[in-house]
């Protein structure tokens, strides 16, 4: 599902939430939200975590709204990754010790779905056509860290690599990637 | 970390500094060093400039998140979060961009009478509706490009900042803190560039107390991306009682 809300339509939003305006924050949040909701929980996977994580990222967007307008990024992508960071930054402070796998996310489970990465890879761009070129394991590997928030240590453990091997992978990777993006 | 030898290297790399903007934007990188990266896009242009190019070429997979139905209890939650008991905020002169434009061009000139204004010559809102009275700070420093007055309304949670003149660079934010009595810096948010009004997270302003210090630092576009203070350290200045 997509959302249908133009890059205008939130820069607009976002503009105006600068100005402490209310109903844009509260058009944004209709907008968007199901959208960062859908952040948190693939991140996080639990859905009480994930919604007290939706929270923080509303009050962040509200507060950091006004650097948005002097920004770059596309509104969307601006949006995302506030929310990417947050989840991030809560799962790293919570498991600060990467030996700790009490409550050990079912890495295969949850693992990219392969078709979803199919129906990307058609659309031909760039980015695509790029993990296209690094080995199925590797590009898997990269676009798992992404979306689902991977650490090294649970990538290490999927791919039954030590972890530094795994580091050496995903900056090999990440260095052919770039090299294919800007050749 | 695994690889504490390299890190001690001062020579910049391009190629695996790209690899770090890479795995810092993947979100691969363990707390400490991905503390580190933040630290780094905050004092070294080049490595955000990394960062940015990483974040624009991977937003592609952000098609990967569907949609999901949020519980409707969440808005007025973050609403309460954000703007208290679901108060309407004041409008008027003071959410009036033309009005805070206009008073930050002349306002270096006034600053010196800005403290008298913001003791109640000036309407700042409802603020007389409980929660306790407001406090104000004066901001000033040595040298400071700035000043500022800033006053807290415990009943809004909402802290308005009086316009002074910025000096107008958009590659830096003017990040303001509270210095609550354990000494750790929270904070408050970014000052809108024109002053105005910055809502205050219902968590920490039970710090915003008489006594509490007020600091605003200069910070790259957006804020201090580390959650510490990691530019210079402009104003300070102490909450007291308005009356």
């Amino acid at each position: 599902m997509m959302t249908s809300v133009s890059d205008d339509k939130l820069g607009e939003l976002i503009s105006r939430i600068a100005l402490a305006d209310r109903d844009a924050f509260s058009a944004l949040y209709a907008h968007i939200g199901p959208k960062l909701f859908g952040v948190c929980l693939r991140i996080l996977k639990q859905q009480a975590i994930a919604e007290d994580a939706l929270q923080e990222i509303f009050v962040k967007i509200w507060q950091r709204s006004q650097s948005f307008t002097t920004g770059k990024a596309p509104p969307m992508a601006w949006l995302v990754t506030i929310a990417r960071n947050h989840c991030i930054d809560l799962l790293r402070a919570r498991r600060p010790d990467p030996v700790d796998i009490d409550d050990a996310i079912a890495l295969a489970d949850e693992a990219p779905d392969p078709e979803a990465s199919a129906i990307t890879a058609s659309d031909g761009r760039r980015i695509d056509k790029c993990l296209g070129e690094l080995d199925a394991d590797k590009a898997k590997a990269v676009v798992g860290a992404y979306v689902e928030g991977y650490s090294y240590q649970e990538l290490a453990e999927e791919y039954k690599v030590p972890i530094n091997t795994m580091r050496t992978w995903l900056r090999r990777s990440l260095t052919k990637l770039k090299e294919c993006l800007e050749p | 970390m695994t690889n504490g030898s390299t890190e001690a290297n001062n020579m910049r790399d391009p190629a695996r500094d790209s690899a770090i903007a890479g795995e810092y934007v993947l979100g691969v990188l363990p707390e400490a060093e991905r503390r580190t990266a933040e630290a780094r896009i905050a004092s070294e242009p080049a490595f955000a400039a990394l960062v940015s190019g990483w974040q624009s070429d991977l937003s592609v997979l952000d098609e990967h998140y569907e949609e999901q139905n949020v519980p409707p209890v969440i808005k007025s939650r973050i609403d309460s979060r954000l703007f208290g008991d679901g108060r309407e905020e004041s409008t008027g002169i003071w959410a009036s961009l033309a009005f805070w434009r206009g008073l930050a061009f002349a306002s270096l000139l006034v600053v010196a009478g800005v403290g008298a204004v913001a003791t109640g010559l000036v309407p700042f809102g409802d603020t007389q509706t409980g929660g306790g009275a407001p406090l104000v700070a004066d901001l000033t420093g040595e040298n400071a490009p700035i000043s500022l007055v800033a006053r807290f309304d415990p009943a809004g949670n909402t802290l308005r900042v009086i316009p002074a003149a910025l000096d107008g660079d958009a590659e830096k934010s003017l990040e303001l803190w509270v210095v609550p009595g354990d000494g750790v810096p929270v904070s408050l948010g970014v000052v809108p560039s024109d002053g105005g009004l910055i809502a205050i997270d219902k968590a920490i302003s039970s710090e915003m107390k008489a006594g509490a210090t007020l600091a605003i630092s200069l910070e790259p576009a957006g804020g201090s991306p580390t959650g510490v203070a990691t530019g210079p350290v402009l104003v300070v200045g102490a909450l007291a009682e308005s009356k």
